[in-house]
């Protein structure tokens, strides 16, 4: 039995891997996840996309809610505001994607420090209500400048053309997505192992020892919502190019409840437990999908006539189920068996 | 006048038509060690909040170094070498007790959201930098043996002595102590002086501490300053104020001011007032 890896010296310390074993996992994990389009058909590769698109919005949330302890239901107004940006410059101004995607993350960053600026005197429910209102704000915005948004009709997005390479197929999406999905881990967990991450997770834990570590908490709060939305941005832009298609329809409000449920499945505060709930809650309907066909082709059809009503039937479920019997959420379920695993025959 | 580390002058705080600090001055000197010692709702904690910069002064001034702190916001008093800890536990307990000695480290770094991200170049020296002195003070305070626990799931004194170590990670010049060894046992509490002892003479930092444990107080304290119901009553060498009649009242009453003596004090102390 394994008792640990021993660590030497302070950089194996921060290192983002704790030993080989784990760095083969990864390599491994990343080879089944890269060579998907070889092995799945077209409607599990769009459901792949679909979760890594996700769960790029999931580990922007996790920035904010996640780690500065700050709940937002704005997810959905930032993705909407990048997936705007996105189409707009690209579609109807003709700039090239990847300036596009760049405008993606700054339109929404920028928005975010008007949203934010009420999280500097509310907390908690509060502030949810307040940035319960940008969603709404943000899609009336839409709606009257229809001159530049194409108001209802909404805009046509096609698929990016970056360096010369199309991404038409939906294998290249994937690619592309997963690119996306690759970096937003990455560079979110160089974020969580510096001195910013922990700036913070100790605005969450504790703001007034926070303050007095020298945090200055107004702008570390509105960091966190421009880091955070800057993501939810990106992965907008993506869900657009997804659709093909950018209306203020394409983005209900339902989105935001499922970033929070996401974050609370997956266990908050945790990059992984946002990936993993990201892979569960949209994973959940097919699965619900296939356990409905044995009940008859009537209830079958109730899913895919009122697949909305459903989903959010579901994930009010998932949320309640999560919270009294799994706080910590998919991650927590991990550790749990880990740990099992390895004291095993022992009870602790 | 300009030799004190710490100055407070004609200090007052209220809160609505209370005051909780009235008219309080107080120095620490370089190297000092100085108790405040009052009865429940003297404030103490009130008067360390002050000086902390978690809440401003109603009037009066504070200097650090002659440097006045009325003007400085509330997130830079530690750059002025004020480091604290809290009366009850104020730690960052879903954090390591590695990552919340390097929370202390923050205000020495300058590691923006960008160099984060990248971790690249200073971010990374800066990284490094940070836990090395981390790992200092975790030898200082012998808790290597729980460095990578998660904070939350440690003892009570354990969390006590992160705390410690994080209000030293910041590099404090001057160190406020709120009732650090309130519900230890006296072997912990045993621990909890040496550190401070050691904090001074190998640190060179001075130490204002609220304390209710008179032993501790009267041991290692080079000076005592008595607040009751806001108001200083005296202060002084230890012995000068547990014999202060002022200070027996307080803490015991009138009738027993006028009998009891410094007795009466001691015994109050071993009662862990």
């Amino acid at each position: 039995m394994r008792s640990g890896f021993f660590k030497e010296t302070i950089v194996e310390h921060i290192h983002l891997t704790d030993s080989r074993l784990q760095r083969a996992w990864i390599l491994i994990g990343l080879a089944v996840l890269l060579t998907a389009p070889l092995w799945l058909n077209f409607y599990g590769l769009s459901l792949v996309t679909l979760m890594m698109i996700t769960a790029i919005g999931a580990i922007g949330l996790n920035i904010l809610t996640g780690w500065t302890g700050l709940i937002s239901l704005g997810q959905t107004a930032f993705m909407v505001l990048g997936a705007y940006a996105y189409a707009i410059s690209t579609e109807t101004w003709g700039w090239p994607p990847l300036l596009g995607f760049a405008l993606a993350g700054i339109v929404p960053m920028l928005a975010s420090v008007l949203i934010g600026i009420p999280s500097l005197r509310l907390t908690g429910l509060y502030l949810a209500i307040t940035t319960l209102a940008s969603s709404f704000i943000v899609n009336h915005l839409v709606l009257e400048f229809d001159g530049l948004t194409n108001g209802s009709s909404g805009i046509f997005v096609n698929r990016p053309v970056i360096f010369g390479y199309a991404f038409n197929s939906d294998a290249s999406l994937f690619y592309l997505v997963a690119g996306f999905g690759i970096l937003a881990i990455l560079l979110s967990l160089n974020l969580r192992r510096s001195r910013v991450g922990r700036a913070f997770f100790a605005i969450r834990d504790n703001d007034n020892a926070a303050r007095v570590m020298g945090i200055n908490l107004s702008a570390w709060k509105i960091y966190a919502f421009m880091v955070s939305s800057f993501v939810v941005g990106i992965c907008g832009a993506l869900y657009g190019i997804f659709l093909s298609f950018v209306t203020v329809d394409g983005f209900p409000f339902l989105l935001s409840i499922e970033a929070l449920a996401i974050l609370i499945v997956g266990g908050i505060g945790s990059i992984a437990g946002a990936v993993l709930g990201a892979i569960f809650l949209v994973g959940l309907p097919e699965l619900l999908g296939m356990v409905f066909s044995f009940f008859g082709p009537e209830v079958q059809s109730l899913l895919a006539t009122s697949a909305h009503e459903v989903k959010g039937v579901l994930y009010g479920l998932i949320i309640i189920f999560f919270l009294r019997l799994q706080p910590h959420g998919l991650m927590g379920l991990w550790s749990d068996l880990k740990r099992a695993w390895t004291i095993w025959p022992l009870r602790y | 006048m300009s030799g004190h580390l710490l100055q407070l002058k004609n200090v007052t705080r209220t809160f609505g038509g209370i005051t909780a600090v009235n008219d309080v001055s107080l120095h620490v000197d370089p190297g000092e060690i100085v108790s405040v010692i009052g009865p429940n709702g003297a404030g103490k904690t009130t008067l360390f909040n002050l000086t902390s910069g978690v809440m401003p002064v109603s009037s009066g001034r504070i200097l650090i170094n002659g440097t006045d702190l009325s003007k400085v916001p509330p997130h830079q008093f530690v750059t002025h070498g004020i480091g604290r800890t809290f009366q009850n536990l104020a730690l960052f307990k879903h954090g390591t007790v590695v990552e919340n000695l390097l929370v202390g480290r923050h205000w020495r770094m300058k590691t923006s959201v960008l160099d984060a991200v990248l971790h690249f170049g200073r971010a990374r020296r800066e990284e490094i930098e940070a836990r090395e002195r981390v790992e200092e003070i975790i030898e200082f305070l012998e808790i290597e043996a729980i460095r990578d626990h998660v904070v939350g799931t440690l003892s009570y004194g354990q969390q006590k002595r992160v705390e410690l170590g994080r209000a030293l990670a910041t590099d404090p010049k001057i160190l406020l102590l709120d009732e650090i060894v309130a519900g230890m046992n006296q072997e912990e509490t045993e621990d909890i002086a040496r550190f401070i002892l050691d904090i001074r003479a190998e640190l060179g930092i001075a130490i204002l501490l609220i304390e209710h444990d008179m032993h501790l107080v009267m041991d290692i304290s080079d000076r005592v300053h008595a607040l009751n119901f806001g108001t200083t009553l005296t202060e002084g060498r230890p012995e000068e104020v547990r014999s202060h009649p002022k200070v027996i009242e307080a803490y015991l009453g009138a009738r027993a001011a006028r009998g009891g003596g410094s007795g009466a004090v001691a015994a109050a102390g071993s009662g862990g007032l």
